[in-house]
């Protein structure tokens, strides 16, 4: 195996193309044990993580660019994501231990991800998009779409995702996780929501995502559809859930876990609804 | 081989390792800092833990190559001049260690702790070490040595 410590996108970029069968490794949390379980065994190794460029947050108007090296803890202790955008810093909060949240990444997560990513969920209630570089150009995918048609959409072998791009949202954004127990659990099932209410408490936007609670973690479109115009109040928290559980009832049915998945979804929906009012 | 140069306990090392080793191996094997503990070998219980550029990271979770350029400490870089860390001295004085195993990683995160926080919360402190799996003592022993090794770094 071949190593090589990159110190820009550029030269990044030109070793994907100058050779087959590279990896990309920013925290190495996940790729590390891949390795030595020998699931995947990469001839060029190409290390990210000290690249300045892809460790920046940047305020650009009203967007906003996570570097796909940035790392959980630089977002936890950013001053962006306070206030409207802390479902954000929270999701961040609760993946893995202090060590993890030092190393793992949020580009890592997407690319990487399990149907429990936990930043995710925030960030597809974002409708967050995905810089990808390569020599053949910039592409660039919704988020949504990379998960929704993983196959077409994927990474490819000479690009590198080099940063998450979204707008700063009007209305507020929210996360909950249900874990097996509160320290480096993965999540069993993770909600994020992004809500605009006008005075009256009536819901004038609405993005909701859940992670784990499919095949990849996605928005769930007919319970924003339901929501959507409706008075933020109890009765219409208690019919969205219902309209939760039968879009879960048709993708998890059958499913060992899914009987308690099923109860436990109630409390996560009730949570994340009620952390964009507070 | 790769050549690689980091800064470890303060010492500048240069050194030509394997590419995949791992940081853990580097530290170990090339260089002999068997204080850095391999438990798991995957993430979850923290023995390898090191600060790495101020910030605690599982050492059998980076590729040596990766710490290249980077200045890291491991537990043999606390004490100074013949004299233990406080944290370390408070671990020996509440008695916060029976096989001592983990101690080398937990200690590293409450140092990383105080180092940027000098008065945390207990949730804090709690917080700092859930990535620090201890098995025999148990975590009250050491968030009372946390308290101590605050004492000792007020003077009392």
């Amino acid at each position: 195996m071949l190593a090589h410590q990159g110190k820009s996108v550029e030269e990044v970029l030109n070793l994907l193309t100058q050779y087959e069968n590279c990896k990309i490794i920013a925290g190495g949390t996940d790729l590390i044990i891949q390795m030595r379980e020998k699931r995947i065994s990469p001839a060029v190794l190409i290390d990210i993580s000290s690249i300045q460029e892809l460790k920046e947050i940047k305020v650009d108007g009203p967007f906003i660019e996570i570097g796909a090296a940035v790392t959980f803890t630089d977002i936890v202790e950013s001053p962006i994501f306070e206030g409207n955008l802390s479902g954000l810093k929270k999701a961040c909060r609760l993946v893995g231990s202090p060590q993890i949240r030092n190393a793992g990444t949020i580009g890592g997560n997407i690319v990487n991800a399990s149907p429990a990513a936990d930043s995710v969920p925030p960030l597809l209630c974002l409708n967050s998009i995905l810089v990808f570089r390569s020599f053949r150009g910039i592409r660039q995918v919704k988020l949504e779409d990379y998960f929704k048609y993983k196959q077409k959409l994927q990474i490819k072998e000479d690009e590198l995702l080099t940063a998450i791009r979204f707008r700063r949202p009007e209305g507020t954004l929210s996360f909950s996780k249900l874990g097996l127990r509160k320290a480096l659990a993965i999540s069993r099932i993770s909600m994020a929501a992004m809500v605009k209410l006008d005075e009256e408490g009536t819901i004038k936007d609405i993005a909701l995502a859940s992670g784990a609670l499919g095949k990849y973690p996605m928005r769930e479109r007919e319970v924003e559809e339901f929501l959507l115009g409706k008075q933020l109040d109890v009765n219409t928290v208690d019919e969205g859930l219902k309209i939760l559980r039968e879009a879960t009832d048709k993708r998890l049915a059958g499913r060992s876990s899914y009987p308690y998945k099923r109860r436990a979804v109630e409390r996560l929906f009730r949570e994340v609804l009620s952390g964009v009012v507070a | 081989m790769i050549d690689i140069r980091l800064t470890v306990n303060g010492k500048e090392y240069s050194l030509s390792i394997e590419e995949d080793k791992r940081l853990i191996d580097v530290l170990r094997e090339d260089l002999g800092f068997i204080g850095v503990m391999e438990g798991c070998g995957e993430g979850e219980c923290g023995a390898c833990t090191v600060i790495m550029d101020g910030k605690t990271v599982n050492s059998c979770l980076v590729m040596g190559f990766q710490a290249n350029g980077k200045n890291i400490i491991t537990i043999e870089g606390l004490a100074k001049d013949g004299k233990l860390d406080p944290v370390q001295q408070a671990f020996i004085d509440v008695g916060a260690v029976q096989c001592g195993f983990c101690i080398p990683g937990a200690i590293l995160s409450i140092r990383a702790l105080l180092n940027e926080n000098p008065k945390p919360t207990e949730e804090e402190i709690r917080e700092s070490i859930s990535g620090n799996l201890c098995r025999c003592t148990g975590y009250n022993k050491m968030l009372e040595a946390v308290e101590r090794a605050r004492r000792y770094e007020n003077g009392a």
